[in-house]
């Protein structure tokens, strides 16, 4: 692969934040050999730094190194350098040492927002849960607008099962980014696991309403695809769990009004999800495991 | 003779070479001039405390709350628990950058003359304001000395007699029509029209407009400065209080009617007809 296309292509990884390490790191290597680098002006040091990402990740420490020789030669205090002189010293010192290093860089600046993250990730990464736990709060407090953040704390919640806690974590990520389904998806399973079937059930709604399309008038013989499938998944699970069980129907920890019509929603999942996996692609093709969730579906 | 009768003067292709070009060109350059030295004089933004940072902040938090409070993602016992939590910790403080107040404490950072943050502001407002006047006084000093007594241009479009005094001031001509002017009048629409080619070479946000100037008195800074550091995040948060209180009201949750909307969409459940 030539230079040009080579880095054409890392540009592109670059923009879309993708990780791809491995042909990243065989790509930039590449153009190492090639000498490459030397003609890319001022986009080469963004290039050095996603190669020596990429190098770490693939476990080539030694071409990691070498980025980061040069990057501190032309940015010597530069906090962006010192954050992935951090990360090179993750890969292959003990944990402890790589906190040391971030907690001294922390108490120059406190507020460098990377290394903090790092920091976080490494007390998480050492299994001090709390103690991440607890700064993760305070980051998340100082700077309120991190989705990314805010998913971590809901991940390192619900693996700890505190899922209310997971959950008001997530709302704060829906706050953020109301318009993204994802997200209320993930609520939508998060208040399933924690016991809150209204609130669940009317999440997995609100996923469906985002998501299935804007053809308003022919949606009731559209297809289900993608994410919806997932939601309608959701919709009858809970549906089935609230006719079973009158009791969880009322009990809603986030004083969710029980739904209404919970007859209707269960024959409307099940019709969906049926149509969901009648068609797949080619006429005649049956949809994978369609035989199986059609048998689950008609199960009381 | 008559006044109706169109004058035409024939200028000197010269004034044109020696006077019109030079001018607009000598405007230009001050102006990059102005526009980099300004660049070189701004110190780099000071670094906020992790305490500072989340302070500034704090308001973000309520407003992003509020900002879709009428068709909120989160059910109604989540935003309640966060809006009344925002609130009290808005009044108690607990987002200042000092820390809540104890007692008696009275709120010292409001004076500008004693927090040194907006002193530096405002020493670096200063700094600008004299580096955009200095020029200008020189460059109308300039044509005044060498650039007087003579019909420069001819402006395209007419003008009343007013304009006369100040347009044609080192000309006496009193029949002249007010639209020859002299070459100060030349300056004065340089000053203003070069805004957009400023904007062209140095981006929208320029020091080299003077136009700004003109507008901004020298008075200004110090209130803009005011405004800028020391703002007073009690009497802010405060008034977030009420903001809160009335975002409650308009609250409702996007979740709330959805599973009746869900089935009325898909046609099982028949629509309203009102």
């Amino acid at each position: 692969m030539s230079v040009h296309s080579a880095l054409e292509e890392l540009a592109k990884y670059r923009v879309q934040n993708r990780r791809a390490s491995q042909e990243v790191f065989e790509k930039g290597t590449s153009v190492l050999q090639k000498n490459g680098h030397s003609k890319m002006g001022d986009e080469v040091w963004d290039f050095l730094e996603q190669l020596a990402l990429a190098a770490i990740d693939v476990g080539r420490l030694d071409v990691a190194d070498q980025c980061l020789r040069r990057l501190s030669d032309k940015f010597p205090q530069s906090p962006r350098v010192d954050c992935l002189a951090g990360i090179r010293l993750e890969a292959s010192e003990p944990p402890e040492t790589a906190l040391k290093y971030y907690s001294e860089l922390l108490e120059a600046d406190p507020t460098n927002v990377a290394v903090w993250k790092r920091r976080i990730s490494v007390l998480r990464r050492m299994g001090q849960t709390e103690e991440a736990i607890s700064e993760l709060s305070q980051y998340l407090d100082t700077f309120y607008t991190d989705i990314e953040g805010w998913l971590e704390l809901a991940d390192i919640y619900a693996r700890c099962n505190q899922y209310d806690y997971s959950l008001q974590a997530l709302s704060h990520t829906l706050l953020l980014a109301p318009q993204n389904p994802v997200y209320v998806l993930q609520s939508a399973e998060t208040a399933y696991t924690a016991g809150d079937l209204p609130l669940s059930l009317k999440m997995f709604l609100m996923v469906v309403d985002m998501t299935d399309g804007d053809e308003t008038e022919f949606l009731a013989e559209s297809t289900p695809l993608g994410i919806t499938v997932r939601a309608w998944y959701g919709v009858k699970l809970c549906a089935r769990r609230m006719s079973e069980n009158p009791r969880v129907v009322t009990a809603s920890a986030s004083d969710a009004s029980p739904p209404k019509h919970l007859g209707l929603l269960d024959e409307l999942a099940t019709e969906r999800l049926r149509v969901a996996y009648s068609s797949a692609g080619q006429k005649g093709d049956i949809a994978q495991g369609r035989g199986i969730v059609f048998s689950w579906v008609a199960s009381p | 003779m008559s006044v109706d009768a169109p004058a035409s003067l024939y200028l000197d292709p010269q004034i044109r070479d020696w006077v019109l070009f030079p001018i607009t060109l000598v405007m230009i350059l001050v102006g990059v001039l102005r526009h980099y030295i300004v660049v070189l004089l701004q110190s780099p933004p000071k670094k906020l405390s992790r305490a500072g940072v989340r302070e500034q902040r704090a308001l973000l938090r309520s407003q992003i709350l509020r900002a879709t409070s009428s068709k909120s993602p989160i059910p109604p016992a989540h935003y309640k628990a966060l809006s009344r939590h925002l609130s009290d910790a808005f009044k108690l403080g607990a987002y200042l950058k000092d820390g809540p107040p104890n007692g008696d404490a009275v709120s010292s950072a409001t004076n500008a003359l004693t927090d040194p943050a907006t002193m530096d502001g405002m020493m670096a407002g200063m700094k600008t304001q004299l580096v955009m006047m200095v020029p200008q006084m020189i460059i109308m000093g300039w044509i005044n000395f060498f650039f007087q007594g003579f019909v420069l241009i001819k402006l395209p479009f007419p003008l009343t007699f007013g304009f006369k005094s100040m347009l044609q001031r080192s000309i006496d001509a009193p029949d002249m029509d007010v639209r020859w002017v002299s070459s100060l009048s030349w300056y004065f629409l340089n000053l203003f029209g070069l805004n957009g080619l400023y904007r062209l070479f140095l981006g929208g946000d320029n020091s080299a407009d003077s136009s700004r100037d003109m507008t901004m008195s020298p008075f200004a800074s110090a209130g803009a400065a005011q405004l800028g550091q020391p703002q007073d995040f009690t009497k802010l948060f405060k008034a977030e209080r009420d903001n809160l209180e009335l975002s409650e009201g308009q609250y409702a949750w996007a979740g709330e009617e959805l599973d009746v909307k869900v089935l009325r969409k898909y046609g099982k459940l028949l629509p309203r007809l009102d």
